[in-house]
């Protein structure tokens, strides 16, 4: 009950995100320096989750931690196949290039 | 007349439908290990299907998922999601042109297929008139919709017979990894990352997902800074 309310709320407040600059305020009206921060968010985010989700909750120690080696080996190659072919993205090359390193790594350990 | 009545709406959905295939096909390993998620941080399947079908996000998906099994306040869940999803403004906005002058229906159903993969599409599609627009983004935004839900709902089907390796935990930062090395070709966009990911590690400790706020909160502001000074 509790992940059905919560999951539809997430749903509504998703939803506002993505209408409220098409159809509430269209972009258009927005000031030059609100646009610009707009700009800045995409990549932020997603840095931030890659980083969360290496990190988990142990902080800078995670970095150190024997079990991580692997997480940064595949998530390093992973930008290496992103980096080489960011002129035509092919958004599953990263993905089976990191999932092809755990499966190695689990393999010869 | 009839030639344009019979045949520009099909090559519209047809060029959707083309152009969709690769993505899905990319998406296909995060759709699966949402439903496998959900699965294994004992919510059960339908959560990891429903959320699929709600919010169209695999990170946010992930993220309220994860912390609904850690037993997180409702509240933080939302909080996060919210973060998570805030890029939906930036491509919203980026996308208004594509809704602009179009019927007030397409207006407010339209947005709610804003994603990565739909807004990539839409980027580099600059040949449709207003009504192409209105079939090219419904095809593949419903396209993409089904594909989500049915890869989750497999995921969450083979969740028990899949082995337990940590290889599939790397999918989702990965995707992650994806779509942001393309975005780095601007120094703000460099400086930002940069700022995000130190902060984020250094504040993940923090309870409820404020180690991801304060990281993405630090990355905006870095950016813009660098932003300002090479102008």
């Amino acid at each position: 009950m509790t992940t059905t309310v919560v999951l539809l709320a997430a749903a509504v407040a998703t939803s506002a995100l993505r209408t409220v600059l098409v159809t509430v305020v269209p972009a258009h009206r927005l000031p030059a320096a609100a646009r610009r921060a707009l700009g800045h968010l995409a990549p932020a985010a997603l840095v931030a989750l890659v980083a969360a989700a290496v990190a988990g909750r142990r902080g800078p120690a995670a970095l150190l931690h024997p079990g991580t080696v692997p997480v940064l080996a595949a998530l390093a190659v992973a930008a290496l196949v992103a980096w080489r072919t960011r002129r035509r993205p092919r958004p599953a090359l990263p993905i089976l290039a990191a999932v092809a390193v755990m499966i190695i790594w689990e393999v010869l350990s | 007349m009839d030639t344009t009545l019979r045949h520009t709406p099909t090559r519209e959905v047809r060029a959707a439908l083309r152009d969709l295939g690769p993505v899905a096909l990319g998406l296909a390993p995060f759709a699966v290990l949402i439903g496998v998620t959900g699965v294994r941080a004992g919510l059960g399947g339908g959560a990891g299907v429903l959320s699929s079908a709600l919010l169209l996000g695999g990170s946010a998906q992930i993220t309220a998922l994860t912390m609904l099994a850690g037993g997180a306040p409702p509240l933080a869940i939302l909080a996060a999601v919210v973060l998570v999803n805030a890029r939906f403004l930036l491509y919203a906005a980026a996308l208004e042109p594509w809704f602009r002058g179009q019927p007030a229906w397409f207006r407010w159903l339209g947005p709610q297929f804003v994603v990565d993969p739909t807004y990539a599409l839409a980027a580099r599609r600059d040949d449709l008139d207003a009504a192409g627009r209105r079939r090219y983004w419904l095809t593949a935004g419903t396209g993409l919709l089904a594909a989500w839900v049915g890869l989750t709902a497999a995921g969450a089907a083979l969740a028990p017979v899949l082995p337990a390796t940590a290889a599939l935990d790397v999918a989702a930062p990965a995707m992650f990894l994806a779509v942001l090395v393309p975005l780095l070709h601007a120094r703000p966009a460099r400086a930002g990352a940069s700022a995000a990911a130190v902060t984020a590690v250094v504040a993940s400790p923090l309870p409820d997902g404020f180690g991801l706020l304060c990281g993405i909160a630090a990355g905006v502001v870095a950016a813009t800074l660098a932003d300002r000074s090479s102008r």
